[in-house]
């Protein structure tokens, strides 16, 4: 039975003044899966997941999460959001910025104490939680931000280069967790400039100036492009796209 | 050189900043504007209640025909003397009515002229100067002194509130009677002549009449600055977006910054008037609940002007001016240092709508005459609809910096 669709946009435009940042853009990502948006700095990575939770208004084409179009407020509760930016109070401490995030979602203390608990140690951050934000390295910072879009256990996750300035050993634990997640049915939309790490994925997405240049699990994507790794199959794609008139 | 290519950079970096630009250009010029055009204006439209009980006549002895009545009209005389578009002159017959509303629906001064105003001034002056020659239909005569009779004694009620607006009108009536009295050589003096009862007793100081509008001002300046700079920075560091994504409404957030920032401007509130009270004995006679309520609808107000200008603001600095540019200002027209009725027309509009203005005169009203809700209840309206309209701006605020965090 083919999964329910929870991420459907059709024909995402973005403009910023003269620059288009999504370009007609079609998505579509059923539920469990791991999807993997991988493209260059400025490809419209940010605003396409900053478009689909609603934080940006599209001037074209509609985005629908969970079957509810965006921006609507019946699906919050169950959507996770990691901005690019840390997005922490640097003056709070770890658990600090766990427990006021776990109360706008509703959950009792005793229920943000366990959960932060947990991915706290998942996260590699067990022994740091009554230090303030603020002093901590930026990846980090990072890595609380992680553990607060995972807190209120999101059935949506999107995630905006979560390991980005987090070390290799460490980015290759978020990956086994975020794989995790997805086998027990959460649906993660995860944004990479490093588009080896998008082979992680179930499904990846490769964008370029706004458009989805191609979409398919990484055997797929290399097949169509003969080559060995998903950083040639990138520069393949971008170079039969500038020559296409 | 390294010290020009570091100058040469800032310099740059707020040529490349339009806001910061037109602040830096604009903002001197609007301060010495605003500066000029408040402190220059004169005292116009005060309202005092005359009295005349004054029958205008005098009986006076005379060495060649006795007893003569004269329609000198002196009390009318001195009416007609004062400055038009100084006062606003509001007759009334009936002296304790006439006391009583000094103080209240903006009267000033009351003045009451007994009903032997003009007998007395002019049988004293004779007195003093001795026998005068006169003519009187169309025949000299003189005048001789007769016995003394009741003092001209006129009784001056005068608000002293406003301890700037009373000496103004202390000096208009000393001039204006210092005239009628020379004109009739009376001896008398303006404070011989004037029984002058002040309504606070002349208790009110300068520091007494200023210190609410200061405490109004600091709190603004504190609570506008604190609450903008913490919208700005949640914004820029993207804790604006990751909350407004949680399940929680922009009225919630709103809220929330108000709940927040009110509690600590009533704190702030009460550290400024306990300090003023105690270290310079400011004038407090009123009840600290109602200023306890005006200080929480001028807070909340003040929330949605902080959030409406971090939704213009793109970072911390440009918040830091905006609020320069909006505040400073708004001490000049409200009538902290200077009364509301001195500044002039262009101004004025500027004064209304500026929420110190309200804030003043409530705080004032009650730290500095004792004033309850009845007394308030103008300014308690127009701050609690600051407070509301400001609310919903701040919740429209809050949406829209959703959408362009």
């Amino acid at each position: 039975m083919a999964a329910e669709t929870v991420v459907h946009a059709t024909g995402l435009r973005k403009r910023f003044g003269k620059r288009t940042a999504l370009d007609g853009l079609d998505l579509s990502v059923g539920q469990g899966c791991l999807y993997g948006l991988a493209g260059p700095n400025g490809a419209g990575k940010t605003t396409l997941i900053r478009t689909l939770c609603g934080i940006l208004r599209p001037d074209e084409g509609e985005a629908r999460l969970l079957g509810w179009k965006m921006p609507s407020s019946r699906v919050r509760s169950q959507l996770g959001y990691m901005p690019q930016d840390f997005a922490v109070y640097n003056d709070l401490s770890v658990m600090q910025n766990l427990e006021f995030f776990g109360g706008l979602y509703e959950l009792r203390r005793s229920q943000v104490r366990e959960r932060a608990d947990e991915l706290l140690e998942r996260v590699q951050l067990a022994d740091r939680k009554r230090q303030r934000a603020g002093t901590l390295s930026g990846g980090m910072r990072r890595r609380v931000s992680l553990a607060i879009a995972l807190l209120h256990k999101p059935r949506l996750t999107f995630l905006d280069e979560p390991t980005a300035g987090v070390d290799p050993k460490l980015r290759r634990a978020l990956w086994d967790d975020f794989n995790r997640l997805a086998e027990q049915d959460v649906t993660l939309v995860v944004t990479t400039h490093l588009v080896e790490e998008a082979l992680r994925c179930h499904l990846v997405g490769f964008l370029n100036a706004g458009r989805l240049m191609t979409q398919g699990t990484p055997d797929e994507i290399l097949a169509e492009t003969d080559t060995t790794n998903l950083d040639d199959a990138f520069i393949v794609l971008q170079e039969r796209g500038e020559a296409r008139p | 050189m390294k010290s020009l290519a570091v100058a040469r950079n800032v310099l740059r970096r707020i040529v490349n900043d339009p806001r910061t630009l037109v602040l830096i250009v604009v903002l001197p010029l609007f301060f010495v504007l605003l500066y000029g055009n408040s402190f220059s204006g004169s005292y116009k439209d005060l309202s005092i209640v005359i009295v005349n009980q004054d029958n205008g006549l005098a009986s006076v002895r005379t060495a060649e025909v006795g007893r003569v009545t004269l329609d000198v009209n002196l009390a009318q005389a001195f009416v007609d003397a004062l400055d038009p578009s100084m006062f606003d002159v509001v007759p009334s017959d009936d002296p304790m009515s006439a006391e009583a509303d000094v103080g209240r629906s903006g009267i000033w001064a009351a003045l009451v002229f007994p009903p032997s105003f003009s007998n007395a001034l002019v049988n004293e002056a004779v007195r003093a100067s001795g026998e005068r020659r006169v003519e009187i239909d169309g025949s000299n005569v003189t005048l001789l002194p007769s016995d003394p009779i009741d003092g001209p004694k006129t009784i001056l009620v005068i608000d002293d509130a406003n301890p700037l607006i009373a000496s103004a009108i202390r000096a208009a009536f000393d001039d204006t009677f210092g005239n009628v009295l020379a004109t009739q050589q009376s001896s008398l003096t303006v404070e011989g002549l004037l029984d002058i009862r002040a309504l606070h007793g002349g208790a009110i100081r300068m520091l007494d009449f200023t210190a609410p509008g200061i405490i109004g001002f600091a709190m603004t300046l504190i609570t506008v600055m604190l609450t903008a700079m913490s919208v700005v920075r949640e914004r820029t560091t993207g804790t604006l977006t990751r909350i407004l994504i949680a399940p929680i409404g922009a009225w919630q957030v709103a809220g929330g910054y108000t709940l927040a920032f009110s509690c600590i401007g009533v704190f702030q509130a009460a550290e400024l008037f306990l300090a003023s009270i105690l270290l310079f004995g400011i004038r407090f006679v009123g009840n600290p609940g109602v200023v306890a309520l005006v200080i929480v609808l001028f807070t909340i107000g003040l929330q949605g002007i902080a959030t409406l200008i971090s939704t213009i603001a793109r970072n911390e600095a440009q918040a830091m001016q905006f609020v320069l540019f909006l505040l400073i200002p708004s001490i000049m027209v409200s009538g902290v240092f200077w009364p509301l009725e001195t500044m002039p027309a262009t101004i004025r509009p500027l004064s209304y709508v500026s929420p110190l203005t309200y804030a003043n005169a409530a705080l004032r009203k009650v730290m500095l005459a004792g004033g309850g809700f009845g007394e308030i209840r103008f300014e308690l309206a127009v701050l609690g609809a600051f407070a509301v309209v400001m609310l919903l701006l701040s919740v429209l605020s809050m949406r829209r910096q959703a959408y362009t965090a």
